[in-house]
């Protein structure tokens, strides 16, 4: 009965569509994440594209987790045309059938991707288009002493100054992912890290969102946190002293994926701007404005920029990918286990 | 029969909204609470959530943290209200813009205005330490403190103007009576206004109850992560786990719990109007 009347609103819905003025340009509806990334992502991509193709593009902000819910939820009628992830959301979409699979051929700049970018197309997943790589956040005036390495966490140096990251948040849960591999856990066991950082909720803040991060360090004298390199100069931007530093454990990252939504109409446009997104000036853009870093080989950085990214064949190969799929496996589990730890 | 249709005309266009943006979706709700994986019939949701001492321990601290609300908003909103109702009618004008005149900004706008008050090196915070009370700079932020200062800024309103409303109508003459009797001014206040004034304390405690259970944005935004409220509980299995049918059954739940809070009141008005 309600499948019914849903689909009854999906045939007005798009009825309307087709119904409104011939005139109209052709129009994307796409997701941000809102903040300065959004800002960003619209003066390097969405404005740019609208101009380049003469078509409307339509922004909706919703994080990752928000935006694989109402696509789900619109399943019977989607919204979007291409929908960003950043927490590996990508997978179950492909899953489910509610992304639509790329061929590398379809893509003009396919062939300048570093391998790990394409290597979601074969699972009907949308190319990478950005890296957040993960790490320590550290304020540089007020903390004793520079960290070196994820371990350092736990220095009763930074006691009573540690902000931890909810898991409900991509780059919260590669952190902890990250914690709990250098306490001798994985995926499927992740009693160590769990462990770990019982013994820091004590004297630690957890907050759930990137501001509110950036409130902590700004207002409530943060020292250190694990989060993603590419906030770190977020927060610089904003005048606070903070530094990025690579663990020496190894750094896993965030990998930012365009992907394309099936059952739209408009698709061949809608890959055209996943197209774009991948171009090596787009990304080029990311590493000058936000310090993401690019997944385009043919990428060029000045020296500065690329000493805050991950740049360059080599470099590129020292990231570490937690596989996305156990993640996922293991996500609403690993969630509700902290909920319950942190909960007071 | 000419009145059947008329009336029916009238009410038409409510009854079908509130089908298509009440019933329906509750209905909705109410199936997906008792659906399991493989769409079966099942209660493993309302089971796992009244079985597990950390979601009831979730449940504990809604009711609490609401009844806290709702106690010291009535303890606020009582004397604001009689005073209101007492005072020149152009002065109590101005007091009940004064009242309304935060409802038009966003909760999210005077929740972040809290979060400044309250956070380590606001206003509060700050005024504590300097003035000695507290042995360093510390943050009131996320604490169940904040989840209370700020739900009742947000709901003070909507519990004065109930109780106002009941005050403006008790006849001034029975006041002047008791105090003719000789009874003092508390006096009167506690055995001739208070009962009086009982069905809008009480109509008022509920608005502010049931809006205080239910709320998501101020206990989110001032508790955080560590102090989940029900309504946070919900929106994190819809959009961050992705249990819609965990989500569904808890908000069953929660429905409930505020039907339950509000039979009483709806037996007691019941008796009293008809």
């Amino acid at each position: 009965m309600f499948a019914r009347v849903s689909q009854i609103a999906g045939v007005l819905a798009v009825a309307g569509a087709l119904a409104s003025p011939a005139a109209a340009k052709d129009k994307l509806v796409i997701n941000s994440y809102g903040g300065a990334y959004e800002q960003i992502h619209r003066k390097l991509v969405i404005e740019p594209f609208m101009k380049k193709y003469d078509a409307d593009v339509q922004v909706i902000t919703a994080y990752s987790a928000d935006a694989l819910a109402q696509l789900r939820a619109q399943k019977a009628a989607p919204q979007f045309d291409v929908i960003h992830f950043s927490g590996g959301q990508e997978v179950v979409a492909a899953r489910e059938g509610l992304i639509s699979p790329i061929k590398i051929e379809e893509l003009s700049n396919g062939k300048d991707l570093y391998p790990f970018a394409t290597e979601g197309l074969s699972r009907g997943e949308g190319p990478v288009h950005a890296v957040a790589a993960i790490g320590l956040l550290y304020n540089k005036d007020k903390a004793p002493k520079k960290p070196a390495k994820w371990a350092d966490l736990w220095d009763p140096a930074y006691k009573d100054h540690v902000v931890l990251t909810d898991l409900s948040n991509s780059y919260g849960l590669l952190g902890f992912l990250m914690m709990n591999k250098i306490k001798g856990g994985s995926i499927q066991n992740p009693d160590p890290g769990f462990e770990a950082v019982k013994g820091l909720l004590g004297s630690a803040v957890v907050v759930s969102t990137s501001p509110e991060m950036q409130q902590n360090f700004a207002q409530n004298d943060a020292w250190i946190a694990p989060y993603a390199q590419d906030y770190a100069y977020t927060l610089r931007k904003a005048g606070l002293p903070i530094e990025f530093v690579q663990g020496a454990e190894g750094t896993p990252a965030v990998y930012l994926t365009a992907n394309l939504v099936a059952n739209r109409p408009s698709q061949e446009l809608a890959k055209k701007f996943i197209d774009f997104s991948l171009s090596s000036e787009v990304q080029a853009g990311w590493a000058n404005e936000l310090r993401y870093s690019p997944t385009n080989k043919a990428t060029k950085l000045d020296d500065t920029v690329a000493k805050e990214v991950v740049y360059g064949e080599q470099a590129v190969s020292g990231l570490m990918r937690f596989d996305p799929v156990a993640v996922d496996a293991a996500r609403a589990s690993l969630v509700e286990r902290w909920k319950k730890l942190i909960a007071r | 029969m000419r009145d059947r249709v008329e009336d029916l005309a009238l009410a038409g266009p409510g009854i079908l909204l509130l089908a298509l943006a009440f019933v329906l979706p509750i209905a909705e709700m109410l199936g997906l609470s008792i659906l399991g994986t493989h769409r079966e019939l099942t209660l493993e949701h309302f089971i796992r959530f009244l079985s597990d001492p950390y979601y009831l321990g979730i449940v504990w601290r809604t009711i609490y943290l609401s009844l806290l609300i709702t106690a010291i908003c009535a303890a606020i909103g009582f004397p604001l209200a009689y005073v209101m109702a007492r005072i020149r009618p152009a002065l109590r004008l101005w007091l009940i813009v004064l009242i309304i005149l935060p409802l038009m900004t966003s909760v999210v706008v005077r929740t972040f205005g809290w979060m400044v008050l309250l956070g380590r090196g606001g206003l509060i915070p700050f005024t504590l330490w300097k003035l000695g009370f507290v042995g360093r700079n510390f943050t009131l932020m996320h604490t169940e403190a904040a989840i209370v200062i700020g739900m009742v800024q947000v709901l003070l309103p909507f519990t004065t103007l109930s109780i106002l409303g009941v005050v403006m109508k008790i006849d001034r003459r029975l006041e002047e009576a008791s105090r003719t009797m000789g009874a003092g001014f508390f006096a009167t206040l506690r055995i001739v206004i208070l009962p009086l004034a009982m069905p809008g304390i009480l109509a008022g405690s509920l608005l502010a109850f049931t809006l205080s259970v239910s709320s998501f944005v101020t206990p989110s935004l001032l508790g955080g992560v560590r102090l989940p409220v029900v309504a946070a509980s919900i929106y994190d299995a819809a959009t961050k786990t992705l249990e819609w049918n965990f989500a569904a059954a808890q908000s069953v739940i929660l429905l409930v719990g505020v039907l339950l809070a509000l039979t009483p009141y709806i037996k007691l008005s019941g008796r009293r109007h008809g």
